[in-house]
């Protein structure tokens, strides 16, 4: 390789490939600071293969990244009816620049993600923080700043932190529809190269084959279509595939489906989390992590499980009894999951359940866990051979009917787990029905 | 408002737009909900920004990927995309808030009325135009709007950003009127957040 080139191996990409302004990147104490965070917080401990970390997870991304870059900007690939809509798309000077953006963007994407990584960030950061403001405070840094203001020609911070968190965690700056394709490169619904490596490298680490798909062919057959190429449907370019690709594509949201259900939300994993926020409440100065700079760089996994073993030794420190239930493996056990037959009755049939054992218990002994799917439907154009554009819905009985991941438990603490139970089984009609308004004009 | 309140509200909506139009899609639904909320003042506290096809709410996304998961909307096949159609489930929530519907069903049905039934690509055009009117360039000339509406959308033509701006200043006059009759006839349940050109000038 030339001497401003430099490789890493990595597990599911072979090698990653970096210039040397990418390496400063990489050098800097931001990056570094991934090494310590693990992707997947506390999974080890009921997959014990699941100790990567956020770092190679970076790499990872930025090389697909521009890979699906080189992709969809070939001059094969693209219609005039989007070259014309899509300036940078007729500049070779601005395909570079951009093609660096998206790399740099791809690489730092996840610099703010707090120790642990996405374990309650919102109940433990302050009010109007998450990690995506993290991340843009860490690219806006003067440190971060004098890598963009060395290269040439200078890289905008602000293009970057607009392709690394996107249209919505960015919504004080306005995106023209090139920058939101580039920043769906990254992290978008249904082809964003974040969820990509995730997949492939959650499912590497903890040996649960699911999460693997051809992403090679997939990444092969992306292209930038618009929605419809009739004059009065939808003309918005959009992240799509040749028909050639509708295979992969089923398979990567497949692969999703299957990853969420047998590993993200595990429920023994989902409730060490919940564990690890009440002991970081505890532990934690004012209940939050620092959104100082300084502060945000000097915290990792390993303070925190530094910390936990501490606690957990001494019934005298702050999360201790936190801290023993994640290391002694004293976790509470799951009580309450939605099922079809109580959604009939309460959509929201978890929180009810919760919220009558909370009155019945004490509070500390109840937990409640409600996640909703962050994604709509899998709706992307979709190149037919014929030349025709169609929506990936209107194709795919797959896409369309693939189940929604929703996630509603209540978990109980063993001291109290049978008897609990055995109430909510003897009193369930009454405890999960609704509340009903009373009727009324106005 | 709490979850299942603002659901039995949502998917009154849908039902009003799959009965005006031969179908609603996820596009119909973000387009006219930012109306019901931004125009009307309905409560639904969905967040909006200016994304695919105009106003795009990632809350609203999500719910209603919450809602197929609750069993009260479910997917359909249609030659451009999935419709969404809502299902017996929803009128046993709608069921639950009396008050709620009662207060809001005009300002949902004014929405329903000026806006079911058209296309996606109109819905764009109009929501972008409302979105440009009411947030980013609010009191301008038309020909000031509709240049922002092409600048933020290159592949709506000029022409057809003016006369979507147009039309969204007669659906906040329309909007300002049915509330002034209203109040006159000692209603309640139609509140409008906007500012008509009208009211601009004045």
């Amino acid at each position: 390789m030339p001497g401003n080139f430099h490789e890493v191996r990595d597990p599911i990409h072979v090698f990653v490939r970096l210039d040397s302004e990418e390496r400063r990147v990489l050098d800097s104490a931001s990056f570094q600071r991934l090494r310590h965070i693990h992707q997947l917080a506390l999974t080890y401990l009921v997959y014990p293969g699941a100790t990567h970390k956020r770092f190679e997870h970076s790499l990872g991304v930025m090389e697909l990244a521009s890979r699906v870059f080189d992709v969809i900007t070939h001059s094969e690939s693209i219609s005039d009816r989007i070259r014309s809509l899509l300036e940078p798309l007729v500049s070779s000077d601005k395909l570079r620049y951009w093609r660096r953006v998206l790399r740099m963007a791809a690489l730092c994407h996840d610099v703010g993600h707090l120790p642990f990584s996405h374990a309650a960030e919102k109940e433990l950061l302050p009010n109007g923080w998450d990690h995506e403001k993290l991340t843009r405070q860490v690219i806006s840094s003067n440190a971060m700043k004098s890598i963009w203001n060395s290269i040439t020609p200078p890289l905008r911070h602000v293009d970057i932190e607009k392709l690394a968190v996107g249209p919505k965690n960015a919504t004080d700056l306005e995106f023209t529809d090139w920058e939101t394709i580039l920043a769906e490169i990254i992290g978008g619904d249904a082809f964003g190269v974040d969820r990509m490596d995730y997949l492939l490298r959650d499912s590497h680490h903890t040996g649960v084959a699911y999460g693997k798909f051809e992403h090679y062919r997939l990444i092969d057959t992306l292209r930038i279509l618009p929605q419809s190429n009739e004059s009065e449907r939808l003309q918005e370019p959009a992240l799509g595939v040749d028909e050639g690709g509708i295979h992969s594509a089923e398979a990567l949201m497949l692969a999703r489906y299957f990853m969420y259900s047998q590993v993200y939300f595990h429920p023994v994993r989902r409730i060490y989390d919940i564990h690890l926020m009440d002991f970081l409440k505890e532990w934690l100065d004012d209940s939050v992590f620092s959104t100082d700079l300084e502060g945000h760089l000097r915290m990792t996994d390993n303070e925190v499980s530094a910390a936990l073993r501490e606690a957990a030794d001494a019934e005298d420190k702050a999360g201790h009894l936190h801290a023993r239930r994640i290391l002694g493996r004293e976790h509470f056990k799951r009580l309450y999951e939605w099922n079809p037959d109580d959604v009939q009755l309460n959509p929201e049939s978890g929180r009810a359940v919760f919220r009558a054992l909370s009155e019945r218990y004490d509070k500390d002994q109840i937990r409640h866990d409600r996640y909703r799917q962050g994604s709509g439907a899998p709706d992307f154009p979709i190149q037919m051979r014929d030349g025709r554009i169609v929506s990936s819905l209107d194709i795919s009985k797959t896409l369309r009917t693939l189940p929604v991941v929703s996630v509603d438990r209540v978990f109980a603490d063993r001291s109290i787990f049978d008897n609990a139970i055995k109430w909510v089984n003897e009193n369930r009609d009454e405890i999960i029905a609704p509340e009903r308004e009373e009727a009324g004009n106005g | 408002m709490d979850r299942l309140r603002n659901a039995a509200l949502l998917t009154r909506l849908i039902e009003g737009l799959c009965r005006k139009g031969d179908w609603c899609g996820e596009t119909h639904v973000q387009k006219t909900a930012f109306f019901v909320q931004e125009l009307m003042g309905v409560p639904l506290g969905f967040q909006f920004i200016l994304y695919k096809h105009g106003p795009f709410s990632f809350d609203l996304r999500d719910e209603l990927t919450a809602l197929r998961a609750d069993g009260m909307l479910e997917l359909e096949p249609r030659t451009y995309g999935a419709q969404l159609v809502p299902t017996k489930q929803c009128v046993y929530i709608q069921g639950l808030y009396p008050k709620t519907m009662a207060k809001y069903e005009r300002s949902i049905g004014f929405v329903v009325e000026k806006l079911g039934g058209k296309r996606v690509v109109e819905l764009e055009r109009l929501g972008t135009a409302f979105f440009v009117s009411n947030r980013l360039e609010e009191g301008k000339p038309v020909y000031i709007r509709a240049n922002k509406v092409t600048a933020l959308k290159p592949h709506i033509p000029t022409e057809k950003a003016r006369d979507a701006v147009r039309e969204v200043d007669r659906i906040a006059s329309a909007a300002v009127a049915q509330k002034q009759a209203a109040i006159s006839s000692g209603e309640h349940g139609v509140v409008t957040s906007v500012r008509t050109e009208q009211q601009r000038q004045q």
